[in-house]
C-alpha cells in the first residue's frame, strides 16, 4: 500500500467505503456503520476544518505581506473576481442549455404534470401572487377540469420536511430584507477574534487578513521582522498539520462514504430507487457538472497554459477533487486545495494563498450550475414555460446568491429557495429534489473546488508567477 | 502577610471565611452585606484563574511538545497517562463501594426523611436527569467527536472545551517539530514567552488568593444556610451517614491510595509531595473547581515538586478533564446510597456495572458543566435505579464538590508525579529543597 500515490489511496478508500455500505445495508448493520464508523468521517471534516480558518488567515498575511508592490494585489483582487465571474456565468450557460435541450422535467406522464400545473396555480391564488410566469392559466382552461379535484388535494409534505422548509424559508426572509450591498457590509468583521472564530464567517477572516497583510507591508521593515517570522512559522506549521492529516485520508474518506450511504437509505435498494425517481434530472445534472471539469476547465486551461497535459491536470488536481467528493465542502477541503495547486501545479504561494480561500467562499461554479438546472427542471415539471428572459434572471440570481453563501455543505439548497423566489415559483418543490441533494451535493463541490483551482493557476499564469509548464 | 508561605495565608482566609460566615448567618443584615459586597472577591478571584487557564494550557502544551521532541515518546506518554488515569478511576469506585457496603449509610436513612428530601428535590432532579437524557441519545463516539475543535479559535473562546484545547496544542506541538528549525523558530519563541508571561500572572493572582478563599468561603456558608439555617442543619443531618460515607472514601484515598502510588512510583516521600501542593489542593477546596484550580497545580507541580513541564503540561489539563477520581468515588458511594435508601438491592453484577459506567462516564461526560450529578444519572440509568432517587443526595452536593473537587486535584498531581518520575522527567532532590516554599 506504501508505494501508492495518495489519490489512488484516497479513491480505493472512496470506493470501499461505498462497498462497505451496501454490504453492511445488505447485512442490516447500518446502524453498526453510524455508530462506529460515521463519526471517523465527522472527526475528518472537523480536522479539515480547524485547519482551514488560522491557515487561510496566516497563509493570505503570508503572501500579502511578502509582496513589495501593494497595487499589484488590487490588480489580482480585479483579475480574480472577473475569472471567477466569468467561470460562473459559463458554468450556469452549460447547465442552461442541457436542461433546455434535455428537458428532463417533461419525462414524467403528461397527467401527472397537468396536475402539478394546476397544483402551482392553486398555490399561486391562495398567495395572491398573480399570474404565472409564462401568463397561460390552465385553471380556467375547461378541458383539464377532470384533474382539478386530483390537484387540489395536493403533494402532502411530511411534517419533517415541513419543518426543515420552513427553516430554510426564515433564512431566505432575512436575506431578502437585506440591502443589495449587505454582503459588501457583512464582508467587514466587527470583531475579528469573533469572526476567526466561525467558520461561516470566512469572508470577514480574509477581508482582515488582507488588510493586516498590506499594513506589514507599510511599517519598517525591521520593526515587522518578528510579526512576520511568527506568521510565516504558524503558515507552515498548519501547512505541516494538513499533510499529516492527508496521511490518513484514505481510511477517514472511507468512513465519510460509508456514513453517507449508510444515512441516506436503509437499503441499497432504496438508494437507486430514489436515483431512478429523479434519474432524468440527476442524469443531466451530473452529465452538466462533469461536461464542466472534464471539458471545460481543460479547455480554458489549455488555451493559456498550452504546456500542462490533460492528464497532469488530473494527477495535480485529484486529491482535492476526491477530499472534495467525499467531504462535500469547498471549505474543509481548502487546505489540501492550497497544497495541490502550490506543489502539484506550481501555483506561486502569494496567488494561491489570496485566489483560493475566496474562491472557496464566493465561487462556486457546481452550485450555480445546480440551481439553474434544477429550477428549470422544476418548472418543467410543473409545465411552467419560462422564457430566455426568465432563464437569464436565474442566472443571476444564482450567481449573486452563490457569492452571498458561505461555504457550508447543503448551502446549495438554501439558494436554491432563494433563486425559485425570486422567479416566482413555489419554494416548496425543493421538497422533491431533496433525497437525492446529498449525493448531488458531493459532485457539485467537485466541480467548485476544480473551478477555484483552474482559476488561481490562470491567475498565477497572467502574472508570470506559475512555476511549472512554462 | 509577606513572610508566611502561601498555603498558611490560604488556611487563615480559609479560617477567616469559615467564622465570619459563621457570624454572618446569625444576622441578615451582614448576610446581605457579605453576598453584595465580599462574594464578589471571591468571584474575581474564580474568574481570574480561570481567564489563564486557556492561554496557559495552550501554550504550555505546544511547548511541552515540542520539546519532548519525539512523536514516539509523546504517544508512549500519552498511553502510559490514559491507562493511569482508568486505573486510579476504577480504584475510586471500589473505594467509594467499599466504603458504602461497610457502613450501609442507605439504611439509616428513616422513611420520613426520604419522602421529605424526595419531595424537596424533585425538580432539580428532573433537569439533571433531562441533560442526562441528552447525552445518552448521543452515539458512542460522540465523546472523540467532540475531542476534535471545527474551529480553533472557537474553542478557545469557551472555558468547557479545555479537552479540544488540548487536543490541537498537541497537534500544533506535533506540527511544529516536523517543520524545519528555522520556520518554527519564532512560533516557539513566541509561545515560550506567553508562557512565562502567564506563569508571572498566575503568581499575581495568587497575591490575592487568601482574600478571594476568605470570600468563597464566608459566602458559601451563607448561600448554604439560606433563610432557615436550622432546617439546613437538620438536612445534611439526615444525610449525616451518607456525608461520613463519601468524606471517609475520600479520606482513604488522600491518605492511602495516593502515597502508595507516589511510594511505589516515585522517590518523592509523600510529605514532601504533599507539602508542595498543599495550595492547590486548598484552591481545589475552595474554588470546587479543577479548571480554576489547574494553573495553580501546574504551577506547584512544576516549580515545587520538580515535574518537567512536558508531563505536567500534558497530564494536567488531561486529568483536570477526565480523571476526577473524587467525582468517581462519590458516584459509587451515592448510586448504592441511592439504592438502599429505595430499598433496592444491588448484585454484585450491578456493582461491577457501576464501576464501568462510571468509568466511561468520567471520560464520556468530559465538559458537561455540573458533569457531577449528571454522570451520576446515567450510572443509575445503566443499573436500573430510578434516576429520581438523586434527588436524595442533593442537600449536601455544595459540599461534597468541594471535597471532590480536592481529591481531583490531588489525583491529577499524583498521576502526574508517576508519569513525570517513570519517563525519567523527575528531578528527584528537587521536591525535598522546595516543596515548601
Amino acid at each position: 500500500m506504501k508505494k501508492l500515490p495518495l489519490h489512488i489511496k484516497i479513491l480505493i478508500g472512496l470506493v470501499l467505503g461505498v462497498i462497505w455500505a451496501f454490504i453492511s445495508s445488505a447485512l442490516g448493520w447500518n446502524q453498526f456503520t453510524i455508530n462506529w464508523i460515521d463519526p471517523f468521517g465527522t472527526i475528518f471534516i472537523r480536522l479539515l476544518k480547524f485547519i482551514a480558518v488560522p491557515l487561510v488567515l496566516f497563509s493570505i498575511i503570508n503572501g500579502v505581506s511578502g509582496l513589495s508592490d501593494v497595487t499589484k494585489l488590487g490588480r489580482l483582487g480585479g483579475k480574480t473576481l472577473l475569472a471567477y465571474i466569468t467561470t460562473t456565468v459559463l458554468a450556469v450557460a452549460v447547465g442552461l442549455i442541457l436542461v433546455n435541450t434535455i428537458e428532463p422535467g417533461t419525462h414524467l406522464e403528461e397527467e401527472q404534470r397537468i396536475k402539478n400545473r394546476l397544483t402551482y396555480e392553486i398555490w399561486l391564488q391562495d398567495n395572491n401572487i398573480g399570474l404565472p410566469k409564462d401568463g397561460k392559466s390552465y385553471l380556467s382552461d375547461p378541458q383539464y377540469e377532470k384533474y382539478l379535484s386530483e390537484a387540489q388535494k395536493g403533494r402532502e409534505m411530511s411534517e419533517a420536511e415541513r419543518q426543515e422548509l420552513e427553516e430554510k424559508m426564515k433564512t431566505v426572509e432575512a436575506q431578502k430584507e437585506d440591502s443589495p450591498l449587505q454582503f459588501v457590509v457583512d464582508m467587514v468583521p466587527e470583531n475579528i477574534i469573533f469572526s476567526i472564530s466561525n467558520n461561516q464567517l470566512m469572508l470577514q477572516v480574509i477581508f482582515f487578513a488582507i488588510f493586516f497583510g498590506i499594513t506589514i507591508v507599510l511599517i519598517p521593515k525591521e520593526k515587522a521582522e518578528p510579526l512576520v517570522g511568527f506568521i510565516r512559522g504558524s503558515n507552515a506549521i498548519f501547512l505541516k498539520m494538513v499533510e499529516l492529516v492527508m496521511k490518513a485520508a484514505p481510511f477517514f474518506v472511507f468512513c465519510l462514504l460509508a456514513g453517507v450511504v449508510a444515512k441516506m437509505a436503509d437499503s441499497p435498494g432504496e438508494v437507486f430507487e430514489l436515483f431512478l425517481g429523479l434519474g432524468s434530472y440527476a442524469l443531466t445534472l451530473l452529465g452538466g457538472l462533469a461536461f464542466v471539469v472534464v471539458i471545460l476547465y481543460p479547455l480554458i486551461l489549455k488555451a493559456f497554459v498550452p504546456k500542462l497535459t490533460y492528464r497532469e491536470l488530473f494527477r495535480n488536481l485529484s486529491p482535492a477533487q476526491f477530499l472534495a467528493f467525499s467531504t462535500s465542502s469547498s471549505a474543509a477541503t481548502l487546505p489540501v486545495t492550497m497544497e495541490c495547486v502550490e506543489d502539484n501545479m506550481g501555483v506561486s504561494r502569494t496567488i494561491s494563498s489570496f485566489v483560493l480561500p475566496i474562491g472557496a467562499t464566493i465561487n462556486m461554479d457546481g452550485t450555480s450550475l445546480h440551481q439553474a438546472v434544477a429550477v428549470i427542471f422544476m418548472a418543467q415539471l410543473h409545465m411552467v414555460d419560462l422564457t430566455v428572459g426568465q432563464q437569464l434572471m436565474i442566472v443571476f440570481t444564482a450567481s449573486m446568491a452563490s457569492i452571498g453563501a458561505a461555504a457550508v455543505p447543503s448551502a446549495g439548497l438554501i439558494l436554491m429557495l432563494m433563486v425559485l423566489q425570486s422567479v416566482g415559483l413555489n419554494p416548496a418543490w425543493v421538497a422533491l429534489i431533496f433525497p437525492i441533494d446529498r449525493p448531488l451535493d458531493m459532485c457539485r463541490t467537485v466541480v467548485n473546488v476544480t473551478g477555484d483551482a483552474t482559476v488561481s493557476t490562470l491567475i498565477a499564469k497572467s502574472e508570470g508567477e506559475l512555476n511549472k509548464y512554462n | 502577610m509577606k513572610k508566611l508561605p502561601l498555603h498558611t495565608q490560604i488556611l487563615i482566609g480559609m479560617t477567616l471565611g469559615l467564622i465570619f460566615g459563621i457570624i454572618c448567618i446569625q444576622s441578615p443584615g451582614l448576610s446581605n452585606f457579605t453576598i453584595d459586597f465580599i462574594k464578589p472577591v471571591g468571584t474575581i478571584f474564580i474568574r481570574a484563574l480561570k481567564m489563564i487557564a486557556v492561554p496557559l494550557v495552550l501554550a504550555s502544551l505546544i511547548i511541552g511538545v515540542a520539546n519532548i521532541g519525539d512523536i514516539s515518546k509523546l504517544s508512549r506518554m500519552g498511553g502510559k497517562t490514559l491507562g493511569i488515569f482508568i486505573v486510579t478511576t476504577v480504584i475510586s469506585i471500589s473505594i467509594g463501594l467499599s466504603m458504602v457496603a461497610i457502613l450501609k449509610p442507605g439504611y439509616k436513612l428513616s422513611e420520613d426523611t426520604r419522602n421529605g428530601l424526595m419531595a424537596e428535590f424533585n425538580t432539580n432532579a428532573a433537569g439533571k436527569i433531562d441533560v442526562a437524557e441528552q447525552i445518552q441519545t448521543r452515539g458512542p463516539l460522540e465523546p472523540l467527536v467532540n475531542m476534535v475543535p471545527d474551529n480553533i479559535f472557537q474553542a478557545t473562546t469557551n472555558n468547557s472545551s479545555m479537552l479540544q484545547v488540548v487536543f490541537f496544542a498537541i497537534l500544533i506541538g506535533i506540527a511544529l517539530l516536523k517543520v524545519p528549525r528555522e520556520s518554527g523558530s519564532t512560533v516557539l519563541h513566541f509561545f515560550n514567552g506567553i508562557n512565562d508571561v502567564i506563569v508571572k500572572v498566575v503568581h499575581f493572582i495568587m497575591l490575592i488568593a487568601p482574600y478571594g478563599v476568605f470570600a468563597l468561603i464566608a459566602s458559601l456558608l451563607i448561600e448554604i444556610a439560606g433563610d432557615e439555617p436550622n432546617k439546613v442543619w437538620e438536612l445534611l443531618n439526615a444525610l449525616l451517614w451518607y456525608i461520613i460515607t463519601v468524606v471517609v472514601g475520600f479520606a482513604c484515598m488522600m491518605a492511602v491510595i495516593y502515597p502508595l502510588l507516589i511510594h511505589f512510583f516515585s522517590k518523592i516521600k509523600y510529605f514532601d509531595f504533599f507539602k508542595g501542593i498543599r495550595p492547590a489542593i486548598l484552591l481545589g477546596f475552595s474554588t470546587s473547581s479543577s479548571t480554576a484550580t489547574l494553573p495553580v497545580t501546574m504551577d506547584r507541580v512544576e516549580k515545587h515538586l520538580g515535574v518537567s513541564n512536558e508531563v505536567s503540561s500534558f497530564v494536567l489539563p488531561l486529568g483536570a478533564t477526565i480523571n476526577m477520581n473524587g467525582t468517581s468515588l462519590y458516584q459509587g458511594v451515592s448510586a448504592v446510597f441511592i439504592a438502599q435508601a429505595l430499598g433496592l438491592g444491588l448484585p454484585l453484577s450491578a456493582q461491577i456495572m457501576i464501576v464501568l459506567t462510571a468509568t466511561l462516564a468520567a471520560v464520556g461526560t468530559a465538559g458537561v458543566p455540573g458533569a457531577g450529578l449528571v454522570m451520576l444519572v446515567v450510572v443509575l440509568e445503566a443499573v436500573g435505579i430510578p434516576a429520581a432517587g438523586i434527588a436524595l443526595i442533593m442537600a449536601p452536593e455544595r459540599i461534597l464538590d468541594m471535597l471532590r473537587t480536592m481529591v481531583n486535584v490531588t489525583g491529577d498531581a499524583s498521576v502526574s508525579v508517576v508519569v513525570a518520575s517513570t519517563e525519567n522527567a523527575l528531578d528527584e532532590e528537587f521536591a525535598k529543597k522546595h516543596s515548601s516554599d
